[in-house]
């Protein structure tokens, strides 16, 4: 990774250089910022917007089964089959989803390099309508 | 003749009380070996008469005496007087009159103190019931007739059976009426089957009367009021034997005599007014119940199929039995109908609904009655078990002729469209929504990523 940092330190030296005055950033020495806001930083920055789109739609499945868990928690499990199609509905869309960013990503290229991006999407609708199927027809 | 005609004047008194009809025929045979019997009983053998009963009086001994003709009963009823010899002959055996029984005759047999033949004696052992030897005598020092028996107290007053609320009593009368009894008493066990109808008062005994001269015994045969005077069985098929432990009870003497208590009250017997209903009850005119019909049909369903042969687990059931009495009616003589048949209020007409072992106990409550008939009805749920399951109605009570109905069903699964669909499961609705919600959010990324900018490799340069 610290080559990489050096690069983007002084992609963005470069880049704060041209528009105004000339304050060279050194992100370790400022006291404000913590790795946390660091990282995040640099994931808003560096991600592509695609990808964003991604975590965006797994952040959303997340929230949904931990509401489902959290419900079967407080009122039971009764009727388990219904319990266990709504929860494996956003979990198995999460395995997929996650295994779309995964083929996308194109840090990742070297791994999936007979798999462009158009086909991990066909293979994520395919699976994805199963698990719909699945789920519809398991909770009766 | 003056008693004659105040005897008529009572025949006319009790004449809702004979107008009953049997419904198992008319043909009576009287055993009697001693020809002054139709003398001695003209009263009690003429109320059976004016019943509509066709009498046949034949001795034991007669030629052509015979309780079967081609395999068929030749009588439907029969009265066993006590014989003068010792034994009823060759025909009338233990066993041919059981077998009497077994083909749904009824026998009233009575008995006396000078001795009951083989015959009646191994009859009574199969019954149950020990009769005395000979020459035992029934006594109460405290209830018996002053005036006929001042020292041996040998004609003992018993109180008329009363009417009962939690049972059907057919013999009783008012309170306070006697009647005369000289004979023995016997003892039962507690066959279900048996139904004393006239039991010994606590101060009463039977006891040898060759043993003491002076009325006390060191062994009675039976005492108090677990001695019997008369008691009745009724089969399994319904047939009634009666075996009652004195004749003299229902001859002419007794039926007018009046009677003096030890404490000096005179009162008249009602003898012949209770042999009437002793009569009636043997032979089958009161206290006979039919079942008319059994319907069990599913509860809510209109035009449902009445009697089915399945039924699913958790169905709602309705069963309904009707249950008809045989009933004389009062102002019309030589007839009988059916009429509505009710329950005591203490007790229950109890429905089973079992398979081995009942799941259901349900009571019977009497829904709707027609003019002959009232019909009983529950309703519950099937239980969650599937099975061949049998409707038991089972009504055994004294003096009613037995209720015995048994319907088989089978009970089915849920069959695989019949099972709660998760819409109609309120706990499932979360999940249905949890469901949904992840359809429609997949579809809108879908689309989004679809019209999103790809990533580009331009950015990869940059690096």
């Amino acid at each position: 990774m610290p080559p990489k940092k050096a690069t983007s330190t002084s992609a963005a030296a470069a880049a704060a250089g041209t528009t105004s005055t000339f304050t060279p950033k050194k992100p370790s020495t400022k006291p404000s910022k913590n790795p946390v806001a660091m990282a995040y930083t640099r994931y808003i920055e560096d991600t592509p917007q695609r990808t964003k789109l991604l975590d965006a739609f797994l952040g959303f499945l997340v929230v949904v089964g931990v509401l489902q868990f959290v419900y079967c928690v407080i009122a039971g499990n009764y009727p388990f089959n219904a319990f266990l199609s709504g929860f494996s509905a956003t979990v198995g869309q999460f395995v997929l989803t996650v295994s779309l960013r995964m083929q996308t990503n194109l840090a990742n290229k070297g791994a999936f390099g007979e798999v462009s991006p158009e086909r991990a999407f066909a293979d994520f609708v395919f699976g994805s309508l199963i698990l719909h199927f699945f789920c519809v027809h398991f909770i009766n | 003749m003056l008693s004659t005609t105040l005897l008529c004047g009572l025949l006319w008194l009790c004449a809702p009380l004979i107008s009953a009809k049997s419904i198992s025929g008319n043909r009576v045979l009287v055993v009697a070996e001693d020809p002054a019997i139709e003398g001695d009983y003209s009263q009690f053998l003429g109320d059976l008469e004016a019943r509509g009963f066709v009498l046949d009086i034949k001795s034991p001994r007669a030629k052509d005496l015979a309780l079967f003709v081609h395999e068929e009963r030749s009588y439907d009823h029969a009265v066993f007087f006590p014989p003068t010899s010792k034994s009823y002959g060759n025909v009338l055996t233990a066993q041919n009159i059981a077998q009497f029984v077994d083909r749904e005759g009824n026998v009233l047999i009575l008995t006396s103190s000078s001795g009951t033949t083989d015959a009646v004696r191994d009859l009574a052992t199969q019954l149950d019931i020990d009769l005395p030897p000979r020459d035992f005598i029934a006594v109460d020092h405290f209830n018996y007739d002053a005036t006929s028996s001042p020292e041996k107290h040998d004609v003992v007053l018993i109180p008329r059976p009363t009417e009962s609320e939690d049972s059907k009593n057919y013999f009783a009368g008012k309170p306070g009426e006697v009647i005369a009894f000289h004979g023995v008493g016997h003892s039962i066990s507690n066959r279900p089957l048996l139904f004393p109808i006239l039991s010994g008062s606590r101060t009463a005994y039977t006891y040898d009367s060759k043993e003491d001269e002076d009325g006390t015994a060191a062994d009675a045969w039976a005492a108090g009021t677990q001695m019997q005077y008369i008691t009745a069985l009724q089969a399994r098929n319904n047939a009634r034997v009666t075996i009652a432990g004195s004749t003299k009870m229902f001859s002419d003497e007794y039926f007018e005599m009046t009677v003096k208590t030890p404490k000096g009250e005179e009162l008249p017997v009602h003898n012949r007014d209770f042999a009437i209903q002793l009569t009636q009850w043997t032979f089958k005119e009161i206290g006979i119940v039919k079942t008319v019909a059994v319907r069990h049909y599913l509860t809510n369903q209109t035009d449902a199929e009445i009697n089915p042969r399945m039924y699913r687990v958790k169905n709602d059931v309705t069963f309904e039995i009707e249950l008809s009495e045989w009933k004389s009616s009062h102002w019309t003589p030589f007839s009988a109908s059916w009429a509505p048949f009710t329950i005591p209020s203490t007790d229950t007409l109890q429905l089973d609904f079992t398979m081995l072992d009942p799941y259901y106990r349900v009571p019977l409550l009497p829904s709707s009655s027609t003019p002959t008939s009232t019909i009983f009805s529950a309703s519950f749920r099937i239980p969650d078990q599937h099975g061949v399951f049998a409707f038991i109605v089972d009504y055994k009570r004294p003096f009613i002729s037995y209720i015995e109905e048994k319907y088989t069903v089978t009970v089915r699964h849920f069959a695989h469209d019949e099972f709660t669909r998760s819409w109609d499961i309120s706990g499932a609705w979360v999940w249905i929504a949890g469901i949904a919600v992840t359809v429609s959010a997949w579809v809108v990324f879908c689309a989004l990523w679809l019209w999103s900018k790809p990533t580009v490799e331009s950015e990869k340069k940059t690096q």
